[in-house]
């Protein structure tokens, strides 16, 4: 197997008595388009939540291009180049389509209240870059016509766009989306596969948790599947279709 | 070209506040109106701290005049007490207040909504105690504090005060327009929206909410000073905590995340006060409730924003009716 991205060794998450993810050993390739799959409950959005630091595993550890994650902060993480986006989108209302992914640019820019406050001129380079590659997210995902519009006036299948660009404009190596295909109708899920394609093809890793099995099977090169929290098994999409404990997880095991 | 809209907006305010405020305070006003007029400009410099902090931020604080009553009580007992130049005095009392606002920054916000309001309020109640025990004056407070000068020009006068404190407040108005739109801004404002995605692009959401309240903070505090080297006497009473609900008012009625509306906030409820709710005593409160519920429930984004979308309708009717004529015109 070639080098992974992302790994994850006994990684295992506790809410009181509930054990949400349980001793999960992973490999993210690089380069690659991953999907986490299981059945509601599985622990994939916890997964999630683990990798991008919104808590704290109780045990286990993250590597992300073989350096330990366990102590960043998720904002760091963020830095350091994993973006997400989430199952209930959390768009920002308060502000323009243009101005949500501007802000998906702060990792990668420096200027502060000094330079802002008083309009010195490394505020206005600074400014200027942003603008010009908030443009090109927008442009990407195809949301150009919209950008001086309030995000939370666009329909749904494009605020799911637009959340997409807003983390890519932190120009991360690693980009984990949570239920993208979610509420959007065949025609939208097909920009979507489009789109997933050709942010792998900008050389970034994509792990994409997902219900809809037409999209996963279609586009994700590696699939993982979680049940109760446990990894109970991954492979290529054909392998997967094909593996009993992965159905029995699905459909329901026959009680002996 | 909305960004230019927006920036013809932002220029002919400016130009139309210069043109109020060298107008303003000559002659033939009663006198008494260039005081309050200093006020406004005093509480204008709070309320626009607040709007970074609650209409940008979205993180409230009830204990805004603590903060407010620190630096003008710094001011006054290092100018007073201890023949510490104004100017100096003031520079001291900002640093201290911010670096008060800062320490107890990181543990205040990590409370949030109620949480936070109730602690800001706590504190803002301790404080104006402390202010009537501890600090010299006790319930009296503190006469006699000596005017801000520049070489041997004094700001003796109420018209020279004027120019002074209205210097100030454009510079923190300016200052805090510069901000909100800026990548400091739009990290505030995120941090409004959805602290979890905030913190997902990498936005660093403590430390940001801890800067802005130290901002916020010195703003109130700059404001106290002026307050004090204006007024030349100050007691805890000016810094109760009816004050930081008075200060939460301006910034409703200007609108919350408007900066410029903080002027007519402060303007509005500053005329009230000292004007027309004079015979009203305690009958007062009452009102500024009423006006608070009302601008709530008609203009939720304050009168600013109110009044410029007023303009834009008006404007878009012209413009309508300008075609109507044309179109007859063409046709007849």
């Amino acid at each position: 197997m070639s080098e992974s991205i992302l790994e994850t060794r006994g990684l295992s998450k506790a809410f009181g008595g509930l054990i949400a993810v349980d001793k999960v050993d992973m490999a993210v390739e690089t380069g690659k388009i991953t999907a986490i799959i299981g059945p509601n409950g599985a622990g994939k959005t916890t997964l999630f939540n683990l990798i991008t630091g919104v808590y704290p595993a109780s045990s286990g550890d993250i590597f992300f291009q073989g350096k330990p994650l366990k102590k960043e902060h998720a904002h760091t993480r963020a830095t350091l180049g994993i973006a997400r986006t989430f199952q209930n989108v959390l768009l920002f209302g308060n502000m323009t389509v243009l101005e949500n992914i501007m802000t998906g640019q702060h990792p990668r820019s420096r200027y502060g209240f000094l330079e802002s406050a008083f309009r010195l001129p490394k505020a206005h380079r600074e400014e200027e870059t942003i603008s010009l590659n908030a443009m090109k997210y927008l442009n990407l995902v195809g949301l150009g016509m919209h950008a001086e519009q309030n995000a939370l006036s666009l329909p749904l299948g494009q605020q799911k766009l637009l959340a997409i660009a807003r983390a890519l404009a932190t120009e991360p190596k690693l980009v984990l989306l949570d239920e993208p295909g979610a509420g959007l109708n065949i025609l939208e899920k097909r920009e979507l596969s489009d789109l997933i394609h050709r942010i792998r093809d900008m050389g970034i890793s994509v792990i994409l948790v997902e219900h809809d099995m037409p999209l996963v099977m279609g586009i994700a090169e590696w699939v993982i599947v979680l049940d109760t929290g446990k990894k109970i098994a991954e492979g290529t999409a054909a392998q997967i279709q094909k593996d009993p404990k992965v159905i029995a997880a699905y459909l329901g095991e026959d009680e002996d | 070209m909305l960004e230019r809209v927006k920036r013809k907006w932002y220029y002919s305010v400016i130009v139309s506040l210069l043109v109020l405020l060298i107008v303003i305070p000559f002659d033939w006003f009663p006198g008494h109106y260039t005081t309050i007029m200093v006020l406004i400009g005093i509480n204008t410099m709070v309320t626009v701290g607040l709007c970074l902090l609650l209409g940008y931020t979205g993180q409230v604080s009830l204990g805004h005049a603590a903060f407010y009553g620190i630096g003008a009580y710094f001011s006054a007992v290092l100018s007073k007490t201890y023949h510490l130049n104004p100017w100096l005095a003031m520079l001291i009392a900002a640093i201290a207040t911010g670096a008060f606002a800062y320490v107890i920054g990181y543990p205040i916000f990590r409370l949030k909504g109620n949480y936070l309001a109730v602690a800001t309020l706590a504190l803002g109640v301790i404080v104006y105690i402390l202010f009537g025990k501890l600090a010299p004056g006790g319930p009296d407070g503190i006469a006699g504090i000596p005017n801000l000068s520049i070489g041997g020009f004094a700001f003796d006068t109420w018209f020279k005060r004027y120019f002074l404190v209205w210097g100030f407040c454009l510079v923190v108005l300016l200052i805090s327009q510069n901000i909100v739109n800026s990548r400091s801004g739009r990290a505030l404002r995120a941090i409004h929206g959805s602290e979890a995605a905030a913190e997902s692009i990498g936005i660093n959401v403590d430390r940001f909410k801890v800067k802005i309240f130290v901002l916020s903070c010195v703003y109130a505090s700059l404001a106290g000073s002026l307050l004090a080297h204006s007024m030349a006497h100050i007691s805890p009473s000016s810094f109760d905590p009816m004050v930081s609900v008075i200060v939460v008012v301006m910034a409703v009625m200007g609108g919350l995340a408007s900066i410029w509306g903080a002027v007519f906030g402060a303007g509005i409820v500053v005329m009230l006060k000292h004007e027309l709710l004079l015979g009203f005593g305690e009958l007062e409160i009452i009102i500024y409730g009423l006006i608070l519920m009302l601008v709530m429930i008609f203009m939720p984004e304050g009168l600013f924003v109110w009044l410029k979308s007023s303009y834009v309708k008006l404007k878009e009717l012209y413009i309508r009716w300008r075609l109507g004529q044309i179109r007859r015109g063409a046709e007849t």
